[in-house]
Formats: C-alpha cells, structure tokens, sequence
C-alpha cells in the first residue's frame, strides 16, 4: 500500500507579492508588453534563421521514413514557437505548432508523408509575410492543421 | 483565473527571487522582458540544468518558471529534481512549466514532474500574471505518494462560473438537439405542421 504524506508549506512569494509598493496590474501588462515590443525585430530574425534551417533540413528529407530527419526539424520547429506572437506575427506561432503536431504524429505512429511536412514548411515562409491578409492566414491554419490531424493517432 | 487587465489591483514582486530555466537565447530573452515588466528584479538566468540545479542550491527561490524544454525534456527533470532532492524551502518553490509542443512521449512526464502548472507558448504577460498571482496563493498543500513529489492538483469544486451551463445541462441539449434532428432529417418545418 503506498503511503501518502501531506505538507502545507508556508509560501513566501504568497506574502511578497501583498507588500506596499509594486504595480498595479494595468501598469505591470503595459510595461511587460512594452519590453516584449523591443524584441520584434530579434524575434523576426531568429523566425527567418530558423525558416532558412528548416527548408535545409526539409531538402535533406529522405523520400522514405527519416526519423533523424524528422527530429531535426522538430527540435527547430519547437524552437521558434513563442516568437511570432512578439512580433506580430501569431499565424507563424500556430504553424510551428502545428508542424511539431505533425512530426511527432509521424514519428509515434511510424507514418511518413514527406509532403504534409513540405506544405507546413511552405507555409511557415509565406505566414512570415506581414502583409498577408489574415482571411488568407486563417484559411491556410485551417488546411495545416487538418494535414497534421489527419496523423494523429 | 482571468484577470482584468485595467486593473489597478496592486501587487509586489520586487522583492521575490525567480529562477528562470530555458535553453534558447530567445526564449529565455522573452521570459526575462515579460518578468521584469512585471516588476520582478531578482532574477537567476539559467540555460541547462546543471545552472539551475546549482542556483536552486545556493539560493532561496520564491518562483522558478522553467521551460521544458523540447525535445529533451529536460526542464521536467530539472522539477522532479528540485521536488525530491533540493532542501527546504526550495523543495516547495512554486514552478510554472513553460512549453512551447509537448511530444505525445512526454505528456506523463510532463504531468507528473511536479511543477504547479503548464503554460503553453506563446505567452502573454497577462497570462503569465494570472499564473503567477495563482501559484502565490497560499494554502495549497504539497503530496508525497509512491511516484509523485509535488503540489495537490486536485482543485476546490467552486460550481460553475457565473453565466456558463453545467455540462450536464450542455450534454442534455445537445442530445434534445440530436433527437429533434433525427425526427425529421429532411423535411422542412413548415411541411411537417401542414401533414
């Protein structure tokens, strides 16, 4: 039988946060939102170098099942993830997403569809296009996502 | 959980010491620019584990917001290590888990690490208040069973928020709106009241 133990720890960060001073929340939002805003262009060129890494590694793509090829791109897919909402562009955000859905899909079941992966990288690179109509984004989330659920097990 | 951000509800962070474990340069550059917006001005950087296992060593935590840092997984070992093996009253720190894609692979692992919640990237500073405000609470007491170190997740049942049906209600309607539909699939309302 296992034995089970409760503690009821006394959290500092509980009292902390109740002492005079600090913020008020709508300042606190506004200055975390403002320092987020000084990262847009850092964001948009670790976005491109990591595009640029994932059309390499999607052209080594072997045409049969590549695990090791799969796993590249995840692990510089899963990287990127977080920056488009930084710099205004949240669409690329959710195609990363979606792509590391995709290729962990693939790599539990053992399928393999070197085109569902090539459509996402191709999309990541026109989602990068802050003109894009966001009509023409949302169309385009849609179709990726249905690719990658289509592997889900 | 959600908060108004027009608030002008206080609160301090100046004072709290928070740990931050992510391995990407941008990553950790996002989390640092959200919390010190925040007001947080103690703040350990740490990119591998190894960093943060030696600051969680030397240093009294108040919050770690770890990454975990796919694909390795490593910021959940990071957590189970703090849990089990980091003295008081580190052990007890409040940890937020930040994930960018957590792989099929390392759902359990990730549930089971020990940290007091998920954020999913990207994150929104608001978001990340919400959270951090929520971990503060005091109260929430810690478990030690056979596999498990960490905080009780099991949460106080308030009811139903304000507005929002029960899901037993939403499942009943549902089925009503299922029968209806069933009873004529193709006939038009109109025809069948004539009949």
């Amino acid at each position: 039988m296992t034995s089970v133990r409760f503690v009821f720890p006394k959290v500092r960060l509980a009292e902390l946060i109740k002492t005079p001073g600090g913020l008020t929340v709508a300042e606190a939002l506004e200055r975390a939102q403002d320092n987020l805003d000084t990262l847009k262009p850092t964001c948009v060129a670790e976005l491109t170098a990591l595009l640029e890494f994932a059309e390499a590694a999607l052209d080594r793509l072997d045409p049969a099942f590549d695990d090791a090829g799969l796993a590249d791109l995840y692990a510089i897919a899963v990287r990127g993830i977080g920056a488009g909402a930084v710099c205004g562009l949240p669409a690329a955000d959710e195609a990363l997403g979606s792509l590391c859905d995709l290729v962990d899909h693939l790599r539990t079941g053992g399928a393999y569809d070197r085109a569902a992966v090539g459509v996402h990288v191709q999309s990541w690179r026109l989602l990068m296009n802050p003109d894009l109509p966001s009509e023409a984004a949302r169309l385009m989330l849609d179709g990726l996502r249905k690719v990658s659920a289509r592997y889900a097990a | 959980m959600s908060l108004d951000a027009a608030s002008r509800a206080r609160f301090n962070l100046e004072r709290a010491a928070v740990m931050l474990l992510d391995d990407t340069p941008l990553g950790m550059s996002i989390l640092v620019q959200i919390v010190t917006g925040l007001g947080a001005k103690t703040l350990y950087r740490c990119a591998t584990v190894e960093q943060a296992e030696q600051v969680a060593s030397n240093y009294e935590l108040d919050l770690a917001i770890v990454d975990g840092m796919a694909p390795s997984g490593r910021g959940y070992d990071f957590v189970r290590w703090l849990r089990t093996e980091a003295k008081e009253p580190n052990c007890y720190t409040p940890v937020l888990i930040t994930t960018a894609h957590t792989p099929a692979s390392d759902v359990a692992r990730a549930r089971d690490c020990g940290g007091h919640i998920i954020i999913k990237k990207p994150i929104a500073p608001k978001v990340m208040l919400e959270r951090i405000l929520w971990v503060a609470k005091e109260g929430r007491p810690f478990l030690f069973s056979g596999g498990y170190v960490g905080p009780d997740r099991r949460f106080r049942n308030d009811g139903p928020p304000g507005g929002v049906g029960r899901r037993r209600e939403d499942l009943a309607a549902a089925a009503a709106a299922e029968a209806a539909a069933q009873t004529s699939p193709e006939t038009p309302p109109e025809i069948r009241q004539a009949s």
